[in-house]
């Protein structure tokens, strides 16, 4: 068996550009996805029912189906039958979205339920209105309180940033592959591609770790 | 009841009292939390709230300040009903009464400054410079200038609840609740804190104090309501609860707090379920 590695270093530019498009899918995701999230958590948690029960709806179906479909499912069927048309990256950026603005509206909505009904009747005790307690105290302490699961999904959400690669999204995973299938160099370019990731991945991994032993709640 | 026969003049009795109950009643469940319990307080006066536990005392503020809905009966508050169904009557009845919680309940993400000037900035709308000058005036009279900018995690359960005080004073309420405020305390811790409580009521200031501090009761309370299974069984002053309590669920429970004042009661035999 040969090796030929210099597919790599001829490419490697390319890689740079996929890598770089996985980074900014993540990072532009996760920032509208916090907001997204809160707004989320903040409907379902209305104490009006048409509200709160569309609000548990989406964040139930988003969490509960595989992102690939979707994915998929945003790019084939809501032109076809919707007459939406979107750039594959505004539908991936949509669909991820979507997803992770689920799984963190379950999040916030934990750390806000978490935070003791004391808190409230200290805020209400001086004065103050529901909504500058929920902005003012709990808030900020639920916040800091989920940012271990926050990081969590992060880092899962930069891996899945992979499957946005089934709509040709140029992110890391589909430059590999196309690269794959232009040089034939199946093991070089997937060990590259692995070698890529983890680089990315690893620090973060770490970073999260550091975030879950410095924020644990200590009452 | 003695407090008929010779009646006592009451601080400012007289004038229209600052905080009323009128029969109210409270139900959680199968408990009976209070049951037409009816009491004044004028301003001024320093009135204890003492009797068992879940006799009904803390239920009693929590009415007060609007944090607990009434099955029937009123609170009146400087004159106008107190509703906590009513978001801005809450809010207004609130804001002119401080309330001090067995836990302190301080803002845990917030230095102590901050948990001080936040009902200032946000409630009052002050500005920083003056919120903050304002918020260390009573940071100096509670005794914690030097921890403005600690957190309080970082500070001891006396301390956190001196904080606690000094947020509520801050909003320049015309009355203020206490809800066990020592009860929570490491002993050496009390006496800081009844002692920021003395000087207050020394000041004039009106005050109902949930308390098993019976010391405190009887040295700076001007009157003493005694609560049991959410009723009010007996009331007067201090000198009178104490020292001649003419209810015998009264003598016990003071009896079985130790309490024996200067009275020859015969020791309590634990009549308990």
């Amino acid at each position: 068996m040969t090796f030929d590695w210099s597919v790599i270093w001829t490419n490697l530019p390319r890689f740079a550009e996929g890598a770089w498009m996985t980074v900014w899918l993540a990072v532009v995701t996760m920032a509208l996805a916090i907001p997204g999230g809160l707004i989320l958590a903040f409907l379902r948690m209305s104490p009006f029912k048409v509200v709160s029960f569309a609000a548990a709806t989406f964040v139930e179906f988003f969490r509960a189906t595989p992102l690939i479909l979707q994915i998929y499912w945003a790019y084939y069927v809501l032109p076809a039958y919707f007459d939406m048309q979107f750039s594959q990256l505004t539908t991936a950026i949509l669909g991820l979205t979507c997803n992770i603005s689920s799984f963190n509206s379950e999040t916030f909505r934990a750390g806000i339920l978490s935070i003791r009904k004391g808190q409230w009747n200290a805020g209400k005790a001086i004065g103050m209105s529901d909504v500058q307690i929920m902005w003012h105290i709990v808030l900020p302490q639920a916040v800091m309180r989920v940012l271990p699961a926050l990081a969590t999904t992060w880092v899962s959400l930069f891996k899945d940033t992979s499957l946005v690669s089934i709509i040709s999204v140029s992110d890391l995973s589909y430059v590999s592959l196309k690269i794959r299938s232009e040089t034939y160099r199946i093991l070089e370019v997937l060990t590259a591609m692995a070698v890529i990731y983890w680089l990315m991945g690893y620090p973060q991994a770490k970073i999260v770790d550091w975030i879950h032993r410095h924020y644990k709640v200590v009452e | 009841m003695s407090a008929q026969e010779t009646p006592v003049k009451r601080i400012n009795h007289g004038e229209s009292p600052i905080l009323s109950f009128e029969n109210v009643s409270k139900r959680y469940g199968t408990l009976q939390a209070l049951d037409q319990v009816t009491l004044t307080v004028n301003r001024g006066e320093v009135v204890c709230l003492i009797g068992p536990s879940g006799s009904g005392k803390s239920t009693a503020l929590r009415c007060a300040n609007a944090l607990e809905t009434l099955d029937s009966g009123r609170v009146l508050f400087e004159g106008k009903e107190v509703r906590a169904d009513d978001n801005r009557n809450a809010r207004q009845v609130r804001r002119r009464m401080g309330m001090v919680f067995q836990n302190f309940e301080l803002f845990p993400h917030l230095t102590v400054l901050k948990n001080v000037t936040i009902g200032l900035t946000t409630v009052l709308k002050l500005d920083e410079a003056a919120a903050d000058k304002r918020a260390l005036t009573l940071l100096a009279k509670v005794g914690l200038s030097d921890k403005a900018s600690a957190h309080a995690a970082n500070l001891s359960g006396g301390q956190q609840q001196r904080v606690a005080i000094a947020r509520a004073l801050a909003m320049e309420p015309a009355l203020m609740l206490f809800d066990e405020p020592t009860s929570a305390l490491d002993p050496e811790t009390i006496g800081e804190v009844l002692s920021v409580m003395k000087a207050l009521a020394d000041e004039g200031m009106t005050m109902v104090v949930v308390t098993h501090e019976m010391d405190f009761a009887r040295r700076v309370g001007n009157w003493v309501v005694v609560f049991d299974k959410g009723r009010v069984i007996e009331q007067g002053p201090p000198r009178q609860i104490f020292e001649a309590a003419t209810v015998p669920r009264t003598r016990e429970f003071l009896n079985h707090l130790g309490w024996h004042g200067e009275s020859k009661i015969e020791p309590a035999r634990e009549p308990k379920q």
